[in-house]
């Protein structure tokens, strides 16, 4: 009798544990103790107050390229230096730069100051465990455009609060060898005579030329990319139509990925496909492409520019290999190595017609900057920090060091190339920033699972093909919209 | 039939023999490889020719030791011994004693500590996890490697039972005949089961050390900072270009145990034996 008690007495502990699911929203999470409290009272105001605090230590989470190429030693010797009379010390935070300051910050251990890209601060915005700052305050309010600091805006009742200062921008680039084009591409490969190789300047001639590299010899590839990944696929439909969210990405009852003439950009995905191997299926290109585009296997891939430098190391080794010093085989890899912006696309989606009218090619970006701890002491030392990482100098010395577009018009116009390249796709609407809505978390495994499945069709034999012409990749693009509409309402 | 049955013997030898060396070829083949990988000269596996790397040097060992602005190998490896070093003696000391106290005591809460921890064992140790940081957060020992010695060390008595089965096998008269003798307790332990439980300590020390070098769980949950990182958690947050480093880190982790184990393997044996003449 006793035992059934106490087994009666556990089921009902257990059902009563398991009920405890179904409850409404957690009303005892709290946020922030301080957030909350902040904003009611104008945590601008009342939390940057512009005294400097003495004598503190802050810790700053850089990205790991900063600290091995030696940007961020720079970087923070120089503030010390310039903030050393109030005994203000920023130090390398010495964290992972993947952190989890939702977790590890309400304890004290995460860092002061954090460099990420503009989505994850925005969650961490959400989630309340940064500082809004006082960003029109500061020196380089101006030169930053509105696109970027939009991409750091969160909206509280009717008040706008920037959580994020812009640092760079980051997009999908091309990155290609010089030597591997065909020796005779003045005169068969630039069509306008503008001194350009055309496969780099439009994706109908990199796709003749990937074709025609292989056929060569097997071996070799042209343009090689993983596919599945829809932060560089997903452009390929934003050129023709297809966006993310509406409503500037703030939506996400409107899911776009369909929108448009989107399924163009799939065909185009599919026909690159039909030039790449097997490996374009899952990751296996983008781990590879280093080495396989310094060993002359690839000519071209795309990925992000803050890159640059592991490309040019691997290219210096392979060229130390051929038994080059290494002072010849750095000046021979920054020669043979370019990064530029995507070439155009064919309006009509077919990489295999000539002439016609192109587009120019519209990408996934997003904005990498500075952000505050909400759970540092040293919020104005913090903010100072911000002021100083971002000014001309440290913009432009960022740049040189790292490769990477800055965010600043003037520093964008000093680094020149790429830079201004970039900075002036961000302002013509080329780059579409992520979105910088919690929901956005839920766009990438449908999207992976489309361009996976389309990247399959390539190597599928001809009966068995599931996207054999544009209306089923339009049907495939709108199962993706509404998968992603499910997992974020579902449940909601 | 004489001829018949040699024929079956030799056949069940080489069938056996083939089995073996399968068996071994598979565990010893992924080892084989990671250990030609870590000498491979371009340090990418897609340079590979073939299964295994087209040239070989040493560079990636002297860049693991030497190239260690991100990467702080020598700190990690020594985060990791201090920590191991530390759990073996803290935890050998506690298990022996709880085994001890669990075999040659009776007492009135004996049995239902016994099936207490019987039953706790079953648990996986990473389903108090959350418990375990939120613990060490409100004693402040979050980023302390002693953080993480303590909890090996307090984990370890858990496993007591091996140890109380051997001290069980020891023959309680012998400690009967030193207390007529006039014998404390701490000195029948320390004089007369301690000496006789050599290969039991071995193997606790060996087990007690392997479990905090190899785990990386718990230092990825407690160690926030790089320079605290052991190695497992280090060479898990390398970056996708550095399999070379990966590579070379991994083999270098088992050569510190390889060591330990021949140096103590002779103890474990050697005491074995001695336990079965006394015996």
């Amino acid at each position: 009798m006793k035992k059934k008690s106490i087994a009666l007495l556990t089921a009902a502990g257990m059902l009563a544990g398991i009920f405890t699911g179904c409850s409404r929203e957690a009303e005892n999470v709290q946020p922030a103790p301080d957030a909350q409290v902040k904003e009611e009272t104008g945590v601008v105001n009342t939390v940057f107050s512009g005294e400097l605090e003495h004598d503190v230590t802050i810790q700053v989470l850089e990205n790991d390229t900063a600290v091995s190429k030696g940007y961020f030693e720079q970087l923070i010797k120089a503030f010390n230096e310039e903030y050393a009379e109030y005994g203000i010390v920023a130090v390398d935070a010495n964290m992972n730069q993947y952190l989890d300051l939702a977790n590890d910050g309400p304890y004290g251990y995460g860092p002061d100051v954090l460099y990420q890209a503009n989505d994850i601060i925005m969650q961490y915005a959400e989630g309340k465990h940064i500082y809004p700052l006082p960003v029109e305050s500061m020196e380089c309010f101006e030169q930053i455009p509105e696109t970027a600091w939009a991409a750091y805006r969160i909206n509280i009742g009717e008040t706008a609060y920037t959580c994020g200062v812009p640092v760079n921008v980051q997009a999908p680039m091309l990155y290609y060898r010089k030597d591997l084009l065909p020796k005779d591409w003045e005169q068969a490969w630039d069509e306008n005579g503008n001194q350009i190789p055309d496969m780099v300047e439009n994706w109908n001639a990199m796709y003749a030329y990937s074709l025609s590299r292989h056929e060569e010899d097997s071996s070799k590839y042209g343009y090689m990319k993983s596919l599945f990944d829809v932060y560089f696929s997903s452009g390929f439909l934003f050129t023709y139509g297809g966006y993310v969210f509406g409503n500037n990405n703030t939506d996400p009852s409107d899911i776009g990925f369909s929108a448009g003439e989107a399924e163009k950009g799939a065909w185009v995905l599919s026909q690159l496909a039909g030039a790449m191997n097997e490996e374009c299926i899952d990751d296996s290109i983008t781990t590879n492409a280093y080495s396989k585009l310094a060993d002359g296997t690839y000519f071209a891939t795309i990925t992000t520019p803050d890159m640059y430098s592991t490309f040019l190391d691997e290219m210096i080794l392979a060229y130390e290999e051929e038994g080059l010093s290494e002072a010849e085989a750095g000046a021979k890899a920054q020669e043979n190595l370019v990064m530029t912006t995507l070439p155009k696309l064919p309006e009509s989606g077919d990489l295999t017609q000539d002439g016609g009218n192109f587009l120019d090619a519209k990408s996934m970006g997003g904005i990498n900057g500075y952000a505050i701890s909400a759970y540092t002491k040293y919020p104005n030392a913090c903010l100072a920090f911000v002021e100083f990482a971002t000014s001309y100098e440290m913009m432009v010395n960022r740049s040189e060091l790292l490769g990477v577009a800055p965010a600043r018009n003037d520093a964008a116009e000093t680094a020149g190339g790429t830079s201004q390249l970039l900075y002036d796709n961000l302002e013509a609407g080329n780059i579409v920033l992520m979105p910088s809505i919690k929901e956005v978390s839920q766009i990438w495994t449908p999207g992976e699972t489309f361009f996976t499945d389309l990247a399959k069709d390539a190597f599928r034999p001809e009966g068995e093909k599931k996207y054999t012409d544009l209306d089923a990749m339009k049907k495939g693009l709108e199962a993706v919209d509404q998968q992603i509409y499910d997992a974020i309402f579902t449940l909601k | 039939m004489r001829r018949k049955i040699n024929a079956g013997k030799i056949l069940d030898t080489a069938v056996t023999y083939v089995i073996l060396l399968a068996v071994a070829f598979v565990f010893f083949f992924p080892c084989l490889w990671l250990i030609l990988a870590s000498f491979s000269k371009s340090g990418s596996i897609y340079s590979f020719d073939g299964f295994f790397p087209a040239q070989y040097s040493t560079a990636s060992f002297v860049k693991l030791f030497t190239d260690t602005t991100m990467y702080n190998y020598p700190k990690w490896f020594m985060n990791t011994l201090l920590i191991a070093a530390g759990s073996c003696l803290l935890g050998t000391f506690l298990t022996i004693l709880t085994a001890y106290t669990m075999s040659r005591f009776q007492f009135k809460m004996r049995k239902p500590m016994m099936k207490t921890t019987m039953v706790l064992g079953m648990f996986p140790s990473f389903m108090g996890m959350t418990v375990v940081y939120l613990l060490m957060t409100q004693f402040g020992l979050i980023n302390h490697l002693g953080g993480l010695i303590l909890i090996y060390a307090s984990g370890a008595p858990m496993g007591y039972l091996t140890q109380k089965g051997f001290f069980d096998t020891i023959p309680k008269s012998i400690d009967e005949a030193a207390k007529i003798d006039g014998a404390t307790n701490f000195q029948i332990f320390t004089k007369i089961n301690l000496p006789l439980s050599k290969p039991i300590i071995v193997y606790t020390a060996l087990t007690s050390f392997t479990w905090p070098w190899s785990d990386f769980i718990l230092p990825k949950l407690l160690l926030k900072e790089k320079n605290l990182y052991t190695v497992a958690v280090g060479l898990m947050s390398l970056d996708e270009t550095e399999f070379a480093r990966f590579a070379a880190g991994s083999v270098f982790i088992a050569v510190p145990i390889v060591i330990l184990y021949f140096c103590l393997v002779k103890n474990m044996v050697n005491g074995i034996s001695e336990g079965a003449v006394k015996g």
